[in-house]
């Protein structure tokens, strides 16, 4: 079991009425698998996927991610949590402007405080696996869009994370470029056996997955 | 890391080429201002502090009771120095002092040097270094002691100790061997002589000595280790009160009020260390620092105003790299971390600034100190400490301008951050309330720039009661008698159409360009009154001269023989005698010498405007030295005039420098001190208005970034651009106003308290206090409007889009 959500709830005060963004949520996910969440727009996806990737809090409820209680985390603790296991990936790509491509894929790296060396190793090893080589010394504005978040996925995986959660990865991209993108996760989940959370509007990119999650008005369908 | 941060700050600084150059600009700018500022204050505050005993030194001073009230005199007889370390247990040393030229005459050199006529241990209280020969100065009394520089002039390149020189001493040349040469005395020192020469070898030695009614210099004091100035000035009680009866009881005949111990003569002591700091006042000595804090805090304020700007900038700008900083979280970023980088980068803007700030101080140095009037140099910056200082501080203020919104930007949420939304829940209070106090300070300093021109004007152009257009004067200088050397200068010049006319007199009218300014003032019973008048010697021609006005009877006149007994006296001075028929009046002068008054003279002013005009009475006595020649010029050909003047005072004194200047330069000269101020608070307003503007700039940057929204939704709803920028600008406008309800109150009660100074006058109009506020209000508003203007007209979609 990688992580195990128990009846999580989260909620804002909103002109006194109290609005639950989520409501009542169970969900044990385990190591290799590939799950799609669904549902309309508000429905409470993002907030669920912020969740698990502890971004965001919640307001009740029990979450056990590798046998560590992450609700009574503290904050660095959880920081240092995510940090370690989890690869983010966004519609909106969210590389550096400032930085180029390679520079990007190394920043994850910093903060994990690797040596200069390793640092280097590693992201000549990705930029190899992702084809990207030529491309390095880039900005992200100098790249399509589909490069751009090829450079995102690289980058969430580039420490090795056990997660990788992406949020609607292919919203901003044309189809041949979201298709793209899909079998590569399709392919890490295969092939390397990375456990995957997307949140997605398309049947199809949904289809990718090995699980389906429907979520309506914060609640579990 | 260090590099990441480096190179992630350097792009961001120039990607936003407008705000990083806005910011440098304003910081450096700030510093410059500053460095100088700071460093005038501290050469200031560090006046005299080389000496070593400077804790217990001390100039006596006198604080008589008289009619009007009680008066301060710095000025001491002959004999007091002596009696009191006799008379008064507590004395380690005593020294008098007194100031007046030396006229030093070797072969073919003649020359006016700066001279102190001292006691020897003069030099065991004050701390002048010596550079070569005795350790202990002029031990005997035909020895001097001479600066560097001074014996550079005198013997140019020779070797100058054991030398001999003479010196001019009441129209006779002394002889006089060099034994010490001292290092030139430091810049921050408030006494300043070229040359020390024994007092008893004074010109006025002989007429002083044993008289305790004559007083011409000051006297310095160092103290035992233990004594308590306040109980050695109560030790002084009787000694005062004995050596100086006669004067106390005439005190006490004329009406005088004891003060609240009892007496009418008290000794007091001035610690040393303050006397740059010093006014007489009302009799007691009034040590004043505000000025130099003031400048302290001027450098303070200009730069709390740039590091407000910066701070608030920096918020602004980092509303765009709120993506980045949630991206950097979920990267596994600590907040540590993200607020070291931040504040890397404030520290790169930090350094930057700096240097171009030393830069530009460095730039201005020169007319920093001619128009300041002071002799800060970096050399006296440049110790470890200071600059460990300056460090230290520089530090500490980027960890406060910097690290606050590296805080803030640390402290948001993840996904908050990662939206690229900053939402504001509370009303910026502290930033408005710091763009009201931007504002008020720049409308105060600008109402303060009008006041100020307004009075210097005023001043400048008053008429004064003489022509000081076309006359010139210069300090005769040379070591002809005076009166011999203007006659001969009325020889040269005589049958030239463009010279009028030519007179001398004791004192110079304004400040000449040799620098030295002084009153003397005589005292004498008229019909049981004590009466004091300022004492005036002239020669013939001095009412015609310059012009004064005679209201009635007649001036000195060569075709009566007995003027050197009559008297020329002012309006004040009748008013002051109280007699009705002012041409009847016979003074009858200490040593039963009876002197008429001939003629009444319209007031003038002799002295500076801010002095109401006192009495003043003229003498015309051969005995008595002139120190001042005045030509009267016709006003065409003004400077071919000057330079005639010139050519024949360098006839009659060869060797004399001639120092003349138009009487209207002198007077302009007496008013450094107002147009040192004036520059400093225009400067100062100029700094604060741009640096305000700067500040402001970004805030409406700021506010239209979070705006865009609610300017997309107005305008789709059909607000036209004119509404727009009001409603923008608005709230900014409002600011201004409350500043400049504020500042201008309080502009106008500082101006009336500053102008209080001056018996005459300008008036402060009322437009002295609006033109300020209109003034930062368009400025403001052009400022403001840049940005929402632009805003404005942007098109919704675009705007809308954002969200």
């Amino acid at each position: 079991m990688l992580l195990q959500l128990n009846n999580i709830f989260k909620w804002v005060n909103s002109g006194g009425q109290r609005i639950f963004l989520l409501k009542d949520i169970n969900l044990n996910v385990n190591e290799g698998e590939f799950i799609s969440i669904m549902g309309p727009s508000g429905s409470g996806k993002s907030t669920l996927l912020n969740v698990i990737g502890m971004l965001d809090g919640f307001d009740e409820g029990e979450y056990h991610f590798l046998e560590e209680s992450v609700h009574s985390l503290k904050e660095k603790h959880r920081a240092n949590l995510y940090k370690e296991y989890i690869g983010f990936v966004f519609q909106s790509y969210h590389l550096l402007d400032e930085l180029t491509v390679k520079e990007n894929l190394e920043m994850p790296l910093l903060y994990k405080k690797f040596k200069g060396s390793e640092r280097k190793a590693m992201v000549a090893d990705m930029l190899d696996r992702f084809n990207i080589v030529g491309k390095k010394d880039l900005f992200p504005a100098q790249l399509s869009g589909g490069q751009q978040q090829l450079v995102g996925i690289a980058r969430a995986l580039i420490s090795n994370p056990k997660l990788i959660l992406a949020d609607e990865p292919t919203g901003n991209l044309n189809s041949a470029q979201g298709e793209e993108i899909m079998e590569l996760f399709k392919k890490l989940n295969e092939e390397d056996g990375v456990t995957i959370i997307q949140v997605t509007h398309s049947e199809k990119n949904a289809a990718y997955g090995s699980r389906i999650i429907n979520l309506l008005d914060g609640r579990k369908v | 890391m260090l590099k990441n941060y480096l190179k992630v700050a350097w792009r961001t600084l120039t990607k936003n080429k407008t705000f990083s150059l806005l910011n440098i600009f304003g910081l450096s700018i700030a510093f410059g201002a500053a460095i100088l500022l700071s460093m005038t204050a501290f050469f200031e505050l560090s006046y005299d502090s080389f000496h070593k005993h400077v804790d217990t030194v001390y100039q006596i001073y006198y604080t008589e009771q008289t009619p009007k009230g009680a008066v301060a005199s710095t000025s001491h007889p002959e004999p007091l120095a002596m009696a009191i370390k006799e008379e008064v247990p507590g004395i380690q040393n005593i020294a008098r002092h007194l100031e007046d030229d030396a006229l030093i005459l070797r072969e073919d050199i003649e020359l006016n040097l700066d001279g102190v006529w001292v006691d020897k241990s003069f030099f065991s209280i004050f701390s002048f270094p010596v550079l070569k020969g005795d350790k202990t100065p002029i031990q005997e009394k035909s020895s001097v002691a001479i600066t560097q520089d001074a014996a550079k002039r005198v013997f140019g390149e020779e070797e100058a100790l054991g030398k001999t020189l003479n010196i001019l001493v009441n129209g006779q040349e002394k002889s006089f061997k060099v034994s010490s040469i001292l290092e030139n005395i430091p810049e921050n020192s408030s006494v300043e002589f070229d040359i020390a020469i024994g007092f008893q070898n004074h010109g006025s030695y002989n007429e002083i000595k044993g008289e305790w009614d004559n007083r011409n210099h000051n006297v310095y004091v160092q103290l035992d280790k233990n004594v308590l100035p306040e109980s050695f000035e109560n030790n002084t009680v009787a000694f005062s009160k004995q050596h100086f009866a006669e004067e106390i009881e005439n005190a006490i005949r004329d009406g005088a009020v004891k003060d609240k111990n009892g007496n009418y003569k008290q000794l007091k002591l001035l610690p040393f260390k303050n006397t740059s700091f010093a006014s007489f006042g009302k009799g007691v000595a009034k040590v004043d620092k505000t000025l130099t804090y003031l400048i302290f805090g001027v450098a303070l304020l200009i730069l709390i105003i740039a590091c407000v700007n910066f701070t608030n900038m920096s918020i602004a700008g980092s509303t765009r790299r709120l993506k980045e900083f949630g991206m950097r979280k979920t990267l596994g970023a600590p907040k540590k971390q993200l607020f070291l980088q931040l504040w890397t980068e404030s520290l790169i803007v930090f350094i930057v600034s700096v240097g171009l700030g030393l830069l530009l101080s460095i730039l201005f140095l020169d007319s920093f100190k001619t128009i300041f009037n002071t002799n800060i140099s970096f050399e006296d910056f440049s110790s470890p400490q200071i600059i460990m200082g300056f460090m230290v501080m520089l530090l500490v203020i980027t960890f406060i301008s910097g690290g606050y919104p590296a805080l803030l930007m640390t402290r948001i949420g993840t996904i908050q951050a990662l939206k690229g939304k900053l939402n504001m829940e509370k009303k910026p209070h502290l930033r408005n309330a710091l763009i009201t106090i931007q504002f008020g300070i720049s409308i105060l300093l600008i109402s303060g720039t009008l006041v100020l021109w307004k009075q210097l004007d005023y001043m400048r152009s008053k008429n004064l009661g003489y022509n000081k257009e076309h006359v010139i004067s210069f300090p005769l200088n040379g070591k002809k008698n005076s009166y011999e050397a203007v006659q001969l200068l009325r020889n040269e010049l005589q049958g030239n159409p463009n010279i009028l006319n030519v007179s001398a007199s004791d004192n110079n009218l304004g400040r000449g360009k040799d620098g030295s300014a002084y009153r003397s003032v005589l005292g004498f019973d008229y019909k049981g009154r004590g009466i004091k008048t300022n004492m005036l010697v002239v020669d013939y021609d001095y009412i015609e001269t310059l012009d004064l006005k005679l209201l009635k009877g007649r001036g000195f006149d060569r075709k009566f023989a007995a003027d050197s007994l009559s008297l020329v006296i002012n309006e004040t001075m009748v008013k002051s005698l109280n007699e009705e028929n002012p041409l009847s009046i016979n003074i009858m002068m200490e040593d039963s010498v009876n002197y008429k008054v001939i003629g009444v003279l319209k007031d003038y002013h002799f002295e500076k405007l801010n002095k109401s005009i006192a009495p003043i009475t003229l003498f015309m006595n051969k005995e008595w030295d002139m120190y001042y020649a005045y030509v009267k010029v016709a006003p065409k050909n003004i400077s071919a005039s000057f330079d005639l003047v010139k050519n024949a005072y360098a006839r009659v004194e060869p060797n004399a420098p001639f120092l003349g200047s138009f009487l209207n330069e002198n007077v302009d000269r007496t008013f450094r001190r107002e147009r040192a101020l004036t520059t400093m608070i225009t400067s100062g307003s100029c700094i604060a208005i741009v640096l305000s503007c700067i500040g402001l700039f970004a805030m409406s940057l700021l506010v239209v970034t979070q705006r865009t929204k609610e300017i997309g939704i107005r305008k789709v709803i059909g607000a036209n651009i004119l509404s727009i920028t009001y409603l923008l600008a608005k709230d900014f406008l409002k600011l201004v106003v409350i500043g400049f309800l504020i500042a201008s109150p309080l502009a106008w009660w500082l101006s009336k308290s500053w102008l209080e100074d001056y018996a005459y006058r300008t008036s402060i109009s009322i437009w002295m206090l609006l033109v300020p506020g209109v003034i930062a209000f368009f400025i403001a508003l052009l400022t403001i409007s840049a940005k929402t203007l632009n805003a404005a007209l942007q098109n919704p979609t675009k705007s809308l889009r954002t969200d």
